[in-house]
């Protein structure tokens, strides 16, 4: 890991090297050290430390992309040499959106060093040690708990630079017993306060344990209890598909030509807000643009979406903030989500559900078609039947396939308590939800020859 | 660099360790994007690192650095997290025996990709989309793109090897993007997921032709708006290979997989429903189902020279006429349930461990000519071109979608299509219904350069042969419930 001085001056290598061409530049330095354990014991233990630099160069009309992480200052030359050269090969394409220019200087630290401190590799041992302990046989532990320090610097020849620092830790424990009954429980935190590893575990112990025999039901048409974990698996790919201007303008998204209009329950409010208590993140996005806040789904009606400058010019407005880089995931993806709550918590609406299923998480989700969000995968790790307000026992995994547009639709309740999700930008707050006529297409048994 | 290596790996010997490896790698990328007649992506990228592993008193640590001035510190960090891993420890970790081994591989090319001009492979892009264009004028989107690849790898170990590898990858396709109100259709060349690759040269771009295919694609996409929605219900299918790639992937590649049968894991990527107790007399399939991993295949993007334990590539049977024979291991995975390691270990570049990967995980051809097995077929349908896939953590309940279903009546194809169809099955219950595999003629390999696992994550370049194959009786849709 890189000082900021030392990570800006970098950016002054390339601009310089650049001669006077409009050139953006982002260093990202990240440490990561990972203790994975499986049958009850550490078997992978691993510790990265990566700078890697990206340059893009523009033209009146072109632009070329460079990565390296050779990042002394002869590497950095040779990386703007190269997108140099690339632009001679290029047609004229589309003017790229003028580079960000205001404000000049945006920086944060969110760094805490007391995370460093309480999970170097050997606490990080040691705390598990302590937990792997209260595993008893034939139930065994697997999972992992890593600690990530991340900074990184964005500069442009216009002069602006932003600086983002910060360190997390992430937890997520599987307890599974000799005969497949398994559950899943995950933290993370940036203050060390804030994991409870004990818990944590407890709770992935608890589960496994109420998950023995499980009951091969039928495909068909359930009240579900999701879990804030199984609620994330279905919120992050309707965002990846729906929320980005880009999939609008490239007709991909179900928002596509419904802005404005009531597509979910109108008990679901959805904001992207980086600075939401619930869901911190950073000030600006990947092209330098301060981020702002934006209300997707309000009382289930479609707002707002995320625009990067490229999206943004294409339809005369300006950049929401929003850009994960030129390019990636449609070029702008909102990753401070925040949900309004319910009344009720996660309890009392178990307590209230007559009949229905409670699901822990999802496995492997893909969209099946984008425009209808269209969502299949599969319960892991903590599938229970719920009667007459109670967990009965335990349900074998099964497939779920259904449309978004209908299954947020036939909300019934949101939870009151949320659990905080480690997401692929950022970290967010998610309730649990509880939902009707949720489809179920099919159950993962290997039955024997001639068995239906 | 050799000197500072062997130095580097005395120094882990004579700090304890029983066992140490060090492993460079320089990748170089090139990436090529074209949208709609204008290049939207133009770039390069350089990663140039190391990794040190080490084993001690059986427990492991890695540690990876790009700073080469650093690398007995990095050592000594290696060897820290080993000690914090001891601490933790109740099995010793083992590996299992490998010869020591002195050589330079190098992927069989023809054409340096790094040395054809941007521009021609900028033409070649736009060509091909003009020819969507052209054969579609209500075409929405057309997409075209190129990536290539070169890794420079050097492994060294504390037993004595010294192995370089020069591996290049080559491949690319194209898309056409049809859309209506409320509704999106595509088709792609060679395969979905940005094309077709392969380790190979320039050359395998040039025999991809994707100028000859474009106006199919295009008219296709265009067709699939105004087709029919697929029936659901219980169908005979015949696979593509373009399809069958990834039901190989998900439902065979990844259950063999010794690190997920033992459980390491678990905690993320999920298990296996195979154990090594069913090695030689489970029915995996049919009597026509055999499998092999290849990692010495030509093309195939698994192939290779030495894993990064060392071990030697390898042809190995996985499952012959339907039984399970061999999983894929590593030295520690194979060393843990009582195997030899059969060279199959990989790591995503210097920053991460190696663990056990697909290499070319293909279905072996059959004697049926394609016509014989359409012949067979009095209700079904051809599908083409994988468009989503999804399976559970025991790799038990697999569903699929694809491009386009084209429908068998009688034993012959109608010339009717279908949009948005979908199949899905039991894993050991699908492979038990193929009743037929086309022969050698229509085997094809594919390569799938986005396979996920690990934790830190890790990216693993696979490749899957087939012939069209012919399953009975799979259940189609989920509009039934």
């Amino acid at each position: 890991m890189f000082k900021k001085e030392t990570l800006y001056e970098m950016i002054d290598w390339a601009i310089q090297a650049a001669d006077n061409r409009p050139i953006h530049v982002i260093v990202r330095s990240q440490a990561e050290g990972l203790t994975r354990f499986a049958n009850s014991e550490i078997h992978q233990n691993v510790f990265e430390d990566r700078t890697d630099v990206q340059i893009v160069l523009l033209d009146e009309k072109k632009r070329s992309t460079v990565s390296t992480n050779k990042i002394t200052q002869e590497g950095i030359e040779q990386a703007v040499k190269e997108a140099i050269e690339n632009l001679s090969f290029l047609p004229e394409g589309d003017a790229p959106p003028a580079l960000v220019d205001s404000p000049d200087l945006m920086e944060m630290d969110r760094f805490e060093p007391t995370l460093e401190e309480a999970f170097d590799e050997e606490k990080r041992a040691v705390l598990l040690g302590q937990e792997l302990d209260k595993i008893i046989l034939p139930y065994k532990a697997f999972g992992q708990i890593s600690y990530k320090e991340n900074s990184m610097v964005i500069g442009n020849s216009t002069g602006i630079r932003r600086f983002f620092r910060g360190n997390s830790v992430n937890l997520s424990v599987l307890i599974s017993h000799d005969d497949g009954a398994s559950g899943f429980a995950s933290g993370v935190a940036n203050a060390p306060a804030e994991l409870d590893i004990a818990q944590v575990f407890t709770k992935a112990y608890d589960k496994a344990k109420m998950n023995h025999n499980p009951e091969t039901i039928h495909i068909g048409a359930y009240t579900v209890v999701l879990e804030p974990q199984a609620v994330f698996n279905l919120m992050m790919y309707t965002t990846l598909l729906g929320f980005s201007a880009k999939n609008l303008q490239q007709k991909m998204s179900f928002l596509t030509d419904r802005l404005g209009e009531k597509v979910f329950d109108e008990k679901i409010t959805i904001k992207d807000d980086w600075q939401s208590e619930a869901a911190p993140g950073m000030p600006f996005d990947m092209e330098g643009t301060p981020r702002t806040q934006l209300t997707l789904i309000e009382n289930g009606v479609a707002k707002e979406v995320a625009y990067d400058s490229e999206s943004a010019a294409k339809e005369g407005k300006k950049s929401t903030g929003h850009s994960a880089g030129m390019g990636f995931f449609g070029g702008a993806i909102p990753t401070n989500l925040v949900m309004k709550t319910g009344e009720k918590t996660l309890e009392q609406i178990i307590a209230e559900t007559e009949n229905g299923l409670l699901v822990t998480r999802f496995h492997y989700m893909n969209p099946v078609n984008p425009r209808q969000v269209l969502l299949t995968g599969l319960t892991r790790d903590g599938f229970y039947k719920i009667e007459n307000g109670k967990i009965t026992g335990a349900v074998a995994n099964m497939r779920m396939t259904e449309s978004m547009l209908k299954a947020f639709n036939q909300v019934a309740e949101i939870s009151s308590d949320t659990e905080r999700i480690s997401a692929f930008f950022a970290n967010v707050q998610i309730p649990a939800m509880k939902i009707e006529n949720f489809h179920f297409t099919g159950q993962t048994s290997i039955r024997e020859p001639g068995q239906t | 660099m050799k000197a500072q290596i062997q130095q580097v790996l005395k120094y882990l010997q004579d700090k304890g360790a029983s066992y140490g490896d060090i492993r460079v790698n320089e990748i170089l990328q090139e990436n090529i994007a074209t949208e709609n007649l204008k290049v939207q992506t133009l770039g390069t990228s350089t990663s140039y690192g190391y990794g040190v592993r080490v084993f001690l008193d059986g427990s492991m640590g890695f540690a990876a650095s790009q700073d080469f001035d650093q690398m007995q510190a990095t050592a000594d960090r290696a060897l820290a997290i080993a000690r914090a891993s001891r601490l933790v420890q109740k099995q010793p970790l083992v590996l299992a025996e490998k010869p020591v081994i002195n050589d330079h591989y190098k992927t069989p090319i023809e054409e340096d990709p790094f040395k054809i001009s941007k521009k021609e492979k900028i033409d070649l892009l736009l060509a091909a989309e003009e020819a969507m264009r052209q054969a579609a004028p209500a075409i929405f989107r057309t997409k075209a793109n190129l990536g290539f690849r070169k890794e420079e790898k050097t492994f060294a170990d504390t037993e004595g090897s010294y192995i370089r590898q020069t591996l290049y990858e080559a491949g690319g396709g194209i898309e056409a993007v049809a859309v209506t109100k409320g509704e999106m259709q595509l088709r792609s060349y060679p395969n979905s997921a940005r094309g077709n690759y392969a380790t190979a040269g320039y050359e395998y771009i040039r025999s991809l032709d994707f100028v000859k295919h474009a106006p199919r694609v295009a008219e296709e996409a265009m067709a699939l708006i105004e087709a029919e929605e697929c029936p659901s219900g219980y169908f005979d299918l015949i696979l593509d290979p373009t399809q069958l790639t990834l039901q190989i992937h998900e439902s065979i590649g990844h259950p063999i997989e010794l690190d997920r049968i033992l459980g390491y894991e678990a905690g993320y990527a999920g298990t296996s429903f195979v154990n090594t107790e069913m090695l030689g007399n489970y029915a995996y399939g049919s009597e026509h189902v055999t499998v092999v991993a290849d990692a010495t295949c030509p093309l195939g993007l698994g192939t290779y020279g030495y894993d990064d334990d060392g071990v030697p590539a390898e042809r190995i049977p996985i499952i012959t006429k339907g039984i399970i024979e061999n999983v894929l291991t590593s030295r520690d995975t194979a060393a843990a349930a009582g195997l030899l390691p059969n060279g199959t270990a990989r790591a995503d570049g210097w920053g991460r461990i190696p663990i056990v990967r697909m290499t070319n995980i293909s279905l072996m051809p059959g004697d049926y000519e394609l016509d014989d097995l359409i012949a067979g077929v009095e209700d079904g349908l051809y599908l083409d071109v994988n468009r989503s896939w999804s399976i559970d953590d025991k790799r038990v309940n697999f569903q699929f979608a694809t491009e386009i279903a084209y429908e068998i009546k009688n034993g012959k194809r109608t010339g009717k299509i279908y949009k948005n169809p979908i199949y899905t099955g039991i894993t050991p219950e699908f492979w038990n219904s193929c009743d037929g595999v086309a022969n050698e003629k229509y085997w094809k390999l594919y390569g799938t350069p986005n396979c996920g696992k690990g934790e830190p994550g890790q990216v693993a370049h696979v490749g899957h042969g087939s012939s069209p194959a012919r399953f009975r009786k799979v259940k189609v849709g989920v509009a039934d419930v």
